[in-house]
């Protein structure tokens, strides 16, 4: 059986796999009105002895969110809270917008039903359900076409009975349904409903696509990455696709995880620099994960890789606003125009800047597949660089240094806001635009080696054939922390059960999995939890973490226990990552491609540019230097260094 | 621009201001534990100059955006500061704005510098600072019945905390350990605040770190002053009322006389009516910070928020008016209510002068509602304030949005599944109230309906406005439905007026509906 990695995005499908101890790549055409066409063309092509078995980070769910292209879902909840799914927490996003308007639910308010069957926030009863009242409201359901039901009652997590019997009602009557208690058992009203609903407007489309690859595939044969960075079989995934929809940039993430993992780095930031944004997650040790993602405007409790978004990439445009600052940035050249060098644009963006500063050669972008229009940009540089009063060349730099503090804050958000030194960390980049910014950005967070792994174009799939198989399962207990002491078994245990079953299915027996436990905690009387392993000691240790994250901690005041979590994970089958055994010193001729001048710190210095392919384990490059490769650029500055590990990342070490 | 600002430097440092604020902010929400701080998030976090200018706000509550910079300069007028001391304050009449807005001014010292080169100071609204009722926001006479009242008072001095002052402030509220760790969160935030402008300072120099604190707010100016010029010059007149003071005042006038000059604007209020007895009383720093508010809306989103906004304009309150109360009037709903219809006023004018670019009048209250009193199931008293969403005015181009916070604040509900378990409260209904946006060529947003049932015998109080005169449409569009506060006793429904206080039996119902935004040009049908 042969392992492929397959990862569809906006443009390219990329498929990647083992084959005679070294990486394959292939690359496709996505087919985004069916994206289907694509994976399944790709893994025809490359098909040769023996079976395949497919780790898949799919768009479906996302983009089928993004774009509200779901399935006609309707909702039943209690009657009176109709509305809250609309409401959210009535606040707004932008504070200083007379016009404001949120982002429309995936349920309209017709679509929505209140029903009886209320509890108390003990979880008693005090309205029961009423079937026939069910009933009713299926045929209105169907009437108006509705395919996909979610239903969330008040306090379902304490008791699922009401949502339970109504669920199955309503599955009797021939709806997909998705109950707030099977995707998620944690309080907050709106916040689980939001969840529930994504997932049932994703269902249909889910389990048409994923249905139609497993009838090629082999249900067996498929996995899908989850947004928690696991993968996990197909069957979960048609199920529960709210748990996809970061399927691709979780990739990415895991990859950095495993890859540092085995070459030695434990403490990393991933920059993940494409287009029109910049993705950074924060790697200490573990997996970095949320349940307060927000996505196409619809909060998502469950746990997702903690990727953090800032509007700076290689498109954005850069202008001078009225008040004479210069801005980068959030908008975007997009695919169409494009930079100014890609032929159309006129507007000066990240890239261009490069170009301008000599960071990119025109010739090799994309390995030569696609020519630069080097000239185009001066004319554009030199009216906005009169205008703000600087040289072109301090321009270019400046459009540089303006999206660097635009991913220098994300990057502070993620390491200096929640108690991390980013002089611990190392910079972790992949995509295709990072490289030329990372020893910047390292310089002016102190941080001391930027890393990028082998193929960073495509190493979002890398990561899904590195990834483990996990799934994870909470519960809202809302006790203190004491009487956790007295009941961690007995409270633990059914997430356990559930854990153990789901794993079971996916081929993994209790000897041969990891069970982590963690709980949710908070002082009593605050908003927010910290999530802390659990341990003999758990108390003593979210002491410890809140005094990291928030400076201080208080022993005396009563801690609560929100939520318990079990974390299930699994090894399968992964491909080995090769390792140079023997340093090479010298720099193989073939390594060289050319001497050019590039602007640094407004100097022009002559710069050596160099091959990554034919750079061997041990090769030690001194800045200024360029490092090139197909779909991506290192630029090394002056004063930086630049080694090949023995699993062929590119270290630079950042003088500091 | 002056020649030596680099456009790029400019960015950067835009960045990393607004980074520190936000980061403040962060550590204080996080941390806190009043629902109003944590959930709701009423609370401001800034970075001011050795002058107390403000050089950035992190984007938290518009309410705050003129008023911090007064507590900040009533702060260095009554002390001296050293490394390690904070000051605290909620004075109204030297700084604050309401007294449950607690402030707290920390210095930052550079090193060879005698005296600070920045201050941080941040503001959160506390759950219950004392006074007649629970949660400090019920009707009241004068300010001595609305609370504690904090001149500018030393809480830190050289690094430690005054446990004495501590302990007073704590003696003389509902809630003392809330408010602790909410002090606590407080302080937190202000130091994390000094380290990151220590570690700027050290990273860039303090000539260059001060040099772009003050072209920021050039900027900033600049900005203000170029949207200003579009604006066609004249004089611009409107009015509007509020309900009352909840005392039988009747309604009260607020009126402005907006004059667009060049580049500046010169805002006229002293014809508004006089100060009342009741607690509606706004005191400058609040019509400072609504106009603030107002003029901000016609600026990008992401621009810096500092005191470069305030100089283009001019506004003239009269000393004694409801619009600049002096001592000791009651002023607890001038920051929360008064404060929404100065911005009804000021965009009013500015309707008549651009038309295409103002929207109807939104809400136009903040439907404040405190439950308060002895909770049986956990055996201690428990105090509920939440502030309710309503319609947002419709505009040329766009409905109003509905069910949502606008203007001059923007706190969270609180979820029904955590209310419920806090408080002995039940909660009936939580939705649109369908209807209540006014009628137009675009409609003006629903306002809501919380209902909520009394699981314990408890004191609630309302202050609310918009439950007589309605929130205006514009160009031919119609008002919004005013508000209405119900409370059901003994099997029947009765209405309550917009401000009261009151004593609720287990089993009572309240019910709030809260108003409709205004509609936008004339219907069609």
């Amino acid at each position: 059986m042969n392992l492929v990695g397959v990862d569809t995005g906006g443009t390219f499908t990329d498929f990647i796999f083992r084959d005679d101890g070294e990486w394959k790549i292939y690359k496709a055409p996505s087919t985004p009105d069916n994206p289907a066409r694509a994976v399944l063309g790709g893994l025809e092509k490359i098909a040769g002895d023996g079976g395949q078995k497919v780790v898949h980070g799919s768009t479906v769910a996302t983009n089928a969110l993004l774009e509200r292209k779901g399935a006609v879902t309707a909702l039943l909840t209690n009657r009176g809270f109709t509305d809250v799914l609309e409401i959210g927490r009535q606040a707004r996003t932008e504070l200083y917008n007379l016009f404001y308007r949120r982002e429309a639910p995936l349920i309209p308010g017709e679509l929505r039903f209140g029903v009886r069957g209320r509890l108390l926030a003990d979880g008693r009863e005090i309205e029961s359900l009423d079937e026939q009242e069910i009933r009713q409201v299926a045929r209105a359901m169907r009437s108006r076409g509705v395919e996909s039901v979610a239903v969330v009652f008040l306090y379902s997590y304490l008791n699922p009975g009401p949502e339970q019997r109504a669920a199955e009602i309503l599955r009797e009557e021939g709806f997909a349904v998705s109950p707030s208690h099977e995707i998620l058992q944690e309080f907050r009203e709106f916040e689980r409903t939001s969840t529930t609903a994504v997932n049932a407007y994703l269902v249909p489309r889910m389990e048409g696509y994923l249905g139609r690859l497993e009838k090629n595939l082999g249900g067996e044969n498929l996995a899908v990455m989850q947004s928690n960075g696991g993968r996990t079989r197909s069957s979960v995934a048609r199920r529960e696709p709210v748990r996809t929809v970061l399927s691709g940039p979780a990739g990415g993430v895991v990859g950095a995880y495993e890859l540092g993992k085995i070459s030695g780095y434990r403490r990393l930031m991933t920059l993940d620099m494409g287009g029109t944004s910049t993705d950074v997650a924060l790697v200490d040790r573990g997996l970095p994960l949320t349940t307060e993602t927000i996505m196409g405007g619809q909060p998502l409790q469950v746990p997702i890789i903690d990727i953090h978004t800032v509007g700076a990439g290689g498109g954005s445009l850069a202008r001078l606003d009225e008040g004479g600052a210069l801005r980068v940035g959030p908008e975007s050249a997009g695919a169409d125009p494009g930079p100014i060098c890609y032929g159309r644009g006129e507007i000066p963006t990240v890239t261009d800047a490069n170009l301008a500063l000599g960071r990119l050669v025109p010739e090799l972008f994309l390995g030569g597949d696609m020519k630069l229009a080097a000239d185009r940009i001066w004319p554009y540089l030199e009216k906005l660089s009169l205008e703000a009063g600087l040289e072109v060349e301090e321009l270019a730099e400046g459009i540089c240094s303006v999206a660097n503090a635009s991913m220098e804050r994300a990057l502070r958000v993620i390491s200096v806001e929640r108690g991390h030194d980013p002089g611990e960390f190392s910079l972790f980049v992949f995509g295709g635009a990072g490289g030329m910014h990372a020893a910047f950005l390292a310089r002016s967070l102190n941080i001391p080696r930027v890393i990028i792994p082998p193929y960073p174009g495509i190493f979002s799939a890398i990561g899904m054939l590195l990834a483990d198989v996990s799934r994870d399962t909470s519960r809202t207990v809302l006790i203190e922390a004491e009487e956790l002491k007295t009941r961690a078994e007995e409270l633990f245990a059914p997430l356990e059960k559930v854990i153990l079953r789901e794993m079971w299915s996916e081929g993994f027996s209790r000897e041969e999995l990891g069970l982590e436990r963690s709980v949710d905690m908070r002082y009593r009387g605050q908003s927010f939890e910290l999530s802390v392993p659990y341990s003999p000691d758990f108390v003593d240790e979210f002491h410890a973490r809140h005094r990291q994250r928030y400076g201080y901690y208080r022993e005396g005041r009563p801690v609560e226990v929100v939520n318990l979590r079990v974390l299930g994970w699994g090894r399968p089958e992964k491909p080995s990552w090769p390792r140079s055994e023997k340093p090479q010193e010298n720099v193989p001729g073939e390594a060289f491609y050319a001497s050019r001048p590039v602007v640094f710190g407004g100097r022009i210095e002559e710069t050596r540019l160099y091959r990554r392919e034919e750079l061997l384990y041990g090769n030690r490059i001194p800045g200024p230097a360029l490092i090139l490769e197909y779909s991506s650029t290192t630029v090394v500055p002056p004063g930086v260094e630049a080694f090949v590990d023995p699993w062929h990342n590119l270290v630079l070490e950042v003088d500091r | 621009m002056s020649k030596d600002v680099n456009p790029v430097r400019l960015e950067i440092f835009h960045n990393r201001f607004r980074s520190i604020a936000e980061e403040m902010g962060v550590a204080l929400k996080r941390t806190a534990f009043s629902p109003n701080i944590k959930e709701r998030q009423d609370f401001s976090c800034g970075i001011f100059a050795a002058g107390g200018e403000l050089v950035a706000q992190a984007a938290h509550i518009p309410v705050h955006l003129g008023s911090m910079p007064l507590s900040v300069a009533s702060a260095v007028e009554a002390t001296s500061f050293a490394p390690g001391d904070m000051v605290l304050l909620n004075d109204p009449f030297a700084g604050g704005t309401h007294l449950p807005d607690m402030t707290v001014v920390a210095p930052v010292f550079a090193e060879n510098n005698e005296g600070p080169c920045f201050f941080v100071a941040n503001r959160a609204h506390h759950a219950d600072v004392g006074g007649n009722s629970p949660g400090s926001m019920s009707l009241a006479e004068t300010i001595f019945q609305e609370g504690l009242v904090l001149p500018p008072v030393k809480i830190w001095k050289k690094g430690r905390i005054q446990e004495d002052l501590l302990g007073v402030i704590l003696k003389n509220v509902r809630t003392p350990s809330e408010r602790e760790g909410d002090f606590e969160a407080q302080f937190m935030a202000n130091l994390t605040g000094i380290r990151r402008l220590k570690e700027l300072i050290a990273e860039q120099t303090m000539e260059e770190v001060s040099y772009y604190s003050q072209a920021l707010r050039d900027y900033s100016e600049r900005l203000l002053r170029v949207a200003i010029s579009r604006i066609p010059p004249g004089t611009y007149s409107f009015h509007d009322f509020l309900d009352d003071d909840g005392l039988g005042s009747g309604d009260i006038l607020i009126d402005l006389k907006l004059t667009i000059e060049g580049e500046e604007a010169l805002l006229d209020f002293s014809g508004s009516a006089d100060q009342v007895q009741g607690s509606i009383n706004a005191v400058r720093a609040i019509t400072l910070s609504a106009v603030l508010y107002c003029f901000r809306c016609l600026l990008p989103q992401d621009i810096p928020t500092n005191d470069g906004l305030l100089r283009p304009l001019r506004v003239k309150t009269r000393p004694g008016s409801i619009l600049d109360a002096s001592h000791p009037a009651a002023v607890a709903g001038g920051n929360v209510e008064t404060s929404q219809r100065i911005v009804d006023v000021v965009l009013g004018a500015l309707s008549r002068a651009i038309p295409e670019r103002i929207p109807a009048a939104s809400q136009g209250t903040m439907n404040n509602l405190t439950v308060g009193g002895f909770d049986p199931r956990r055996e201690e008293p428990f105090t509920y304030y939440e502030t309710l969403g309503g319609g947002m005015g419709a505009s040329r181009e766009d409905d109003g949005e509905g069910g949502v916070h606008s203007h001059m604040t923007n706190t969270l509900n609180t979820p029904i599944e955590a209310l419920e378990t806090s408080y002995p409260l039940l909660v009936r209904e939580y939705s649109f109230r369908r209807g209540s946006g006014g009628r137009g060529a675009r409609k003006g947003g629903e306002g809501l309906v919380r209902e909520l049932e009394l699981l314990a015998d408890a004191r609630g109080s309302i202050l609310s406005e918009r439950r007589r005169l309605s929130p205006y449409g514009l160009q031919g569009g119609e008002n919004g439905r005013p508000g209405k506060n119900l409370c059901k006793k003994d099997g029947n429904w009765e209405e309550l007026p917009g401000k009261f206080n009151c004593e609720l039996k287990k089993g009572n119902i309240l019910r709030v509906e809260t108003p409709g935004g205004g509609g936008y040009g004339t219907p069609e049908d």
